[in-house]
């Protein structure tokens, strides 16, 4: 089975990484609770490890 | 409680007028961006929508400013608590913006083409180094899953643009790698 990773999918991921675990660091009442980090990562998860075989658009092909 | 999105130079350009609940506290040449901190996402989970929310609001600030974006999630008590941040990371804080001023980040990840058997160290050799003579800094780590490599390079804004067609250039010469870049996000990876 091969899955078309879209465009947007590569953004989220993207976005995810640098949102969750990038930015500066404030010691505050940080709002995203483990769980909700967990959510964010397993549905990611269930999307890329869903793609045994992965066909990915070329830089500039939209999908 | 507020919501901070970005920290950034003081004075910093107003806000725009449809900046609807945005604020600044100030202190010390730094600004502290921020927003009343809405309803927490608690039972209904975190929506990739709820992401792009925020995004959307650090990169229409970056469009006139350079700025320090803050995880996401970050929630003080009040506008005195950003003050007391800022106050407590001053040095620190005015070193990373000039580190990053005038500057955006380009992900990159890279997979092997379906069928293709490539190993992560290949991929990082063939990618990497043209990257970096193009770039400011960059974090590189090996990927997970699928991913061979993931990199962050942070890129003179001007440099955004062949960048982009360098990356697009080794997507074409490396026929068993694929190249995934998003960007230009605002510096996540090189705040610190």
């Amino acid at each position: 089975m091969t899955t078309t990773l879209a465009a947007s999918d590569v953004t989220l991921v993207d976005l995810v990484d640098r949102l969750l675990a990038g930015g500066v660091v404030i010691a505050g009442d940080i709002t995203l609770a483990v769980a909700d980090v967990d959510l964010v990562y397993v549905s990611l998860r269930a999307l890329i490890s869903s793609a045994e075989s992965v066909q990915v658009p070329a830089m500039g092909e939209s999908t | 409680m507020i919501e901070l999105y970005a920290i950034a130079d003081d004075p910093t350009p107003a806000l725009p007028e449809d900046a609807g609940s945005l604020n600044v506290t100030a202190y010390g040449g730094l600004a502290a961006i921020w927003a009343p901190a809405a309803e927490r996402a608690g039972a209904r989970g975190l929506a990739p929508e709820d992401l792009w929310r925020h995004e959307a609001v650090v990169e229409a600030l970056m469009a006139v400013r350079d700025l320090l974006p803050v995880r996401f999630g970050t929630r003080l008590a009040d506008p005195a608590a950003a003050q007391a941040v800022l106050a407590e990371r001053r040095d620190e804080l005015l070193a990373a913006l000039d580190r990053v001023r005038g500057a955006a980040e380009l992900a990159v990840r890279v997979v092997a083409v379906p069928g293709a058997e490539v190993d992560a160290a290949t991929a990082i050799a063939d990618v990497h180094p043209p990257l970096a003579a193009l770039a400011r800094a960059s974090a590189v780590r090996r990927g997970t899953g699928p991913d061979l490599l993931r990199g962050a390079y942070l890129v003179d804004c001007g440099a955004v643009a062949s960048a982009t067609r360098l990356i697009a250039g080794l997507d074409d010469a490396l026929p068993r790698l694929r190249l995934l870049c998003t960007g230009p996000w605002p510096p996540y990876s090189f705040v610190s």
